[in-house]
């Protein structure tokens, strides 16, 4: 019961969060000028007209694949190399440069990088979000293979458990709390870097849309994608990324 | 069943074991008693061989050997039901047939009804019970018993005591038991070693079990 009304007061004052945000926006609209700030309404209005066209969708689910397809070969090649780095410091030595480069190079710098190796298009863009996420998921993954508890570890070790037994059983739901919070912030990067990728090297996708909105000075429409990005990410993160971790972590439910 | 043959273990510059010889016979219920520290669960460890010797042997007869740790080391995210049943599908026993198999030594610990329970859900006492249950499963020639009852309090270490004694004497099981509590070890033991720390060096001092 005190649990629920927590819940509901913590959500009333996401609703209220969200309310002070289009106030002070509101604001804004009314005293900068609007050729630079849409206002609410406007946004809108712009949102509706793309909607109604086919262009939103149509652009969304571009955007969408390749963020999909990007973020799964990244975060998956940041997993796999994250749990043999983590199982063997050989492997994590070797990969250590690797890792380095990749969280220190500028996003930007690749997305030039690719577009300079492969040109405008699909596979540069999912190029692009797959090198600049498996980073954070590797880091995420290793930490979580370190943590595991050696008690468990042990416990598998005295009663012989097959390596394969012990990965399943032991280490990956041992690492399932830190790599979900690695696929929280790998998503966030991923929808990042594929508005960057489809910015610079696509010719379609919201990226794209967005800086066609841009150059025709069109306030409202800019605003409008901006609002859709916002969209795309609370949708993954509370209908996919939440409920996902309420499943693999439900084995919580009586701690404390 | 277990023979530690001239067996000298350091950890660092910590010497634990100099030349250490003891046996185990079949069915033997060895009580180790001794300070904190002083390597008892380093002998446990010997015997599974997650720690090998510096010098000398430690030879285990062939079969499943038991352990119940001082915690109940249950996988937070598995039911009970499924911690005891992990150690059977390691043995090659199929998903279903090592779930009933372990739903059975739930219930023989006395935690029928709780196989659907996380370890989070179930009280100190009855997580170690689960640990018991999973221990015994794999059917041991030996079981290691370190320290099982040093974290439950009076009343609950009784009834365990009660539930290991039943089900060890009944199957003839070869135990180690290690604790630093005398009294529990005369209760169980059929012998009983102490180590005595002395000069950076373990030695065995033999008492006959007060029972």
């Amino acid at each position: 019961m005190m649990r629920s009304t927590t819940s509901h007061r913590g959500s009333l004052y996401a609703v209220l969060g969200v309310a002070a945000i289009l106030v002070v926006w509101e604001l804004l609209s009314l005293v900068v000028n609007p050729a630079i700030m849409a206002s609410p309404v406007d946004t809108a209005r712009a949102l509706a007209d793309l909607a109604w066209g086919s262009k939103l969708w149509v652009e969304l689910l571009i955007t969408l694949k390749r963020l999909v397809i990007g973020l799964a070969i990244g975060a998956g090649a940041g997993l796999v190399l994250g749990v043999l780095a983590g199982m063997e410091s050989r492997v994590r030595s070797f990969l250590e440069p690797l890792r380095w480069a990749g969280m220190t190079i500028p996003a930007v710098i690749i997305a030039v990088l690719a577009m300079f190796w492969f040109g405008l298009g699909d596979f540069t863009v999912i190029f692009i979000v797959a090198l600049i996420v498996w980073p954070t998921m590797y880091v995420n993954t290793v930490s979580g293979i370190r943590s595991v508890d050696p008690r468990l570890v042990e416990m598998g070790r005295v009663y012989r458990f097959p390596r394969r037994l012990l990965l399943g059983e032991v280490y990956l739901p041992g690492i399932a709390s830190p790599v979900l919070a690695g696929l929280t912030l790998s998503t966030g990067i991923a929808v990042r870097a594929t508005v960057l990728a489809e910015v610079l090297g696509a010719l379609s996708g919201i990226g794209h849309a967005f800086c066609r909105a841009n150059s025709n000075l069109d306030a409202p429409q800019l605003f409008a994608w901006i609002v859709v990005l916002l969209a795309l990410m609370a949708v993954i993160e509370f209908g996919v990324l939440r409920p996902l971790r309420r499943r693999i972590m439900r084995w919580r439910k009586g701690a404390g | 069943m277990i023979t530690f043959q001239n067996v000298s273990k350091s950890f660092d510059s910590l010497k634990v074991f100099d030349d250490l010889s003891l046996h185990v016979a079949t069915g033997e219920i060895l009580g180790v008693v001794g300070p904190s520290g002083s390597g008892k669960t380093t002998m446990l460890k010997l015997i599974t061989g997650i720690v090998i010797p510096d010098a000398g042997t430690v030879a285990v007869a062939e079969g499943a050997v038991g352990y119940v740790f001082q915690e109940p080391r249950l996988l937070p995210w598995r039911t009970a039901l499924d911690n005891v049943a992990g150690p059977l599908r390691a043995q090659g026993n199929d998903k279903a047939g090592a779930r009933a198999a372990a739903a059975g030594w739930l219930e023989r610990v006395g935690l029928a009804g709780f196989e659907g329970y996380h370890p989070a859900e179930l009280s100190g006492g009855m997580a170690q019970r689960v640990s018991v249950a999973r221990a015994f499963a794999v059917e041991p020639r030996i079981l290691l018993l370190d320290e099982p009852f040093s974290s439950v309090d009076t009343t609950l270490k009784s009834s365990l005591m009660d539930i290991l004694e039943s089900i060890i004497r009944e199957r003839r099981t070869t135990v180690m038991y290690v604790t630093h509590d005398l009294g529990e070890a005369r209760r169980l033991a059929d012998r009983i070693v102490e180590i005595v720390p002395g000069c950076g060096v373990r030695r065995f001092q033999e008492r006959v079990a007060g029972r």
